[in-house]
């Protein structure tokens, strides 16, 4: 079996069985959002004008809160440093990890969030440009957040400080996200906009995982 | 399986760690058949040096080469086993152990059954007590093609069966070939090995 194939394999057996890390960020996301009439005001006009708003950064906690961990278990057993060992250049590994875990673990957020928008009565058409935004734009957020988890391998209880490290460079794909719903909202040009926020989420898979390998090795380098 | 010859040099490798010198200008070289086992007390510095040949620790100072090439270029011939788990908790027996070799299920369930661990394959390595944990990581060796082995306290929670099975695989792999070093504190009675004594800078 290849590498890449065993490396599918384990990250698919770790997905099944660990379902509460699919589900709690899902649940922390409807949650979120059922919170927000009962907080604000149950008036659907004023719920759409910031639902869409409200949906992204509720997505944008989830997405925080189910990868700040996301090396943590292989780093603390030793597995991780046994990628070092196969025949593949560990950035490579890293980025596998990272398609997996946007695959399982992020595109679930990304298939619910039509239900919450329909509980903040968000227009079809803004509603279309979010989930259009949100596939766009996590995979950028993803990588951020992962290097977030590698640089703080090394230190426990490192989740907030991860994501602290890492706000930088959340902020412009956010500020985009936002572009692109208030352009939605007026109903004018959204695609060149979300074209910019793919743009994005490419060069930020093509460099990230180098990044995160250098960060895991220095990690390593500094543990027993 | 017979291994090609291989070597491995290391020389005048010296390390400090959080202002503390563990060792200086340490060279000695190991081939085809040798046994080595590092030995020192707690702190001298061993799990340092094995992690630095394995190359998972930078060498600051000094060179180590694997039949003359650097380590880096090398890294699929060292096989090692640290004294983390090597494990993960949440996957069962064999799933982890063919994910770290690439072997299929009929060599990874016979290297089980040469540990000791059959009918345990489907288990999840959290419902193993320490030292079948222990055995699990071990089994890497019975399904391995890597050349020289690095095992950092590979007795620990073994029991004297298990310590027998190991002592036999080693000297069997070194007969084929392969090189290996390891630390231990007790040293294994049925084992040829070499010293190196760490601890001893001022």
């Amino acid at each position: 079996m290849s590498i890449e194939k065993r490396m599918l394999a384990r990250e698919l057996k770790l997905a099944a069985a660990r379902p509460g890390d699919i589900f709690k960020p899902m649940w922390f996301l409807m949650l979120v959002i059922s919170m927000v009439p009962l907080a604000l005001s149950p008036d659907s006009a004023l719920l759409a004008d910031i639902g869409s708003a409200m949906i992204w950064v509720a997505t944008l906690l989830a997405l925080l809160l189910n990868t700040e961990h996301l090396f943590q278990s292989d780093f603390s057993d030793g597995v991780l440093e046994q990628w070092l060992f196969l025949d593949r250049p560990l950035a490579w590994l890293v980025g596998l990890k990272l398609i997996v875990h946007w695959l399982f673990h992020v595109v679930p957020l990304i298939c619910i969030t039509p239900i919450a928008g329909l509980m903040l009565s968000v227009p079809t058409d803004v509603l279309i440009a979010l989930l259009m935004t949100l596939v766009v734009a996590t995979p950028a957020l993803t990588c951020f957040s992962g290097l977030g988890a590698a640089l703080t391998l090394g230190s426990s209880r490192s989740g907030i400080l991860g994501v602290l490290v890492m706000m930088p460079l959340f902020v412009p794909v956010v500020i985009l996200a936002a572009g692109v719903l208030i352009r939605a909202t007026d109903g004018s040009e959204i695609l060149p906009l979300i074209a910019l926020l793919g743009a994005f989420s490419l060069v930020a898979a093509t460099l990230v995982p180098i990044a995160v390998s250098a960060a895991i090795r220095l990690n390593i380098g500094g543990s027993n | 399986m017979i291994f090609e010859p291989v070597s491995l040099n290391i020389s005048q490798v010296s390390c400090e760690r959080d202002d503390r010198l563990l060792f200086q200008n340490l060279s000695f070289a190991l081939s085809s058949g040798d046994i080595l086992r590092v030995a020192g007390p707690n702190g001298a510095g061993k799990t340092t040096l094995l992690r630095m040949i394995a190359g998972l620790f930078e060498v600051q100072d000094g060179v180590i080469t694997i039949d003359q090439e650097p380590l880096s270029d090398r890294r699929h011939q060292v096989l090692y086993i640290g004294h983390k788990p090597q494990v993960s908790r949440d996957l069962t027996v064999i799933d982890n152990l063919k994910f770290l070799t690439g072997f299929d299920e009929p060599i990874v369930k016979q290297a089980l059954i040469d540990v000791g661990l059959r009918g345990y394959h489907d288990s999840l390595v959290k419902e193993l007590s320490q030292g079948q944990g222990r055995r699990c990581a071990l089994a890497r060796l019975w399904c391995s093609e890597a050349p020289i082995w690095i095992l950092d306290e590979p007795y620990t929670a073994l029991d004297i069966t298990m310590v027998d099975t190991l002592d036999l695989k080693i000297n069997a792999h070194v007969a084929q070939g392969g090189l290996c070093l390891f630390t231990t504190h007790q040293p294994p009675q049925s084992l040829n090995f070499e010293t190196l004594e760490l601890g001893c800078v001022d």
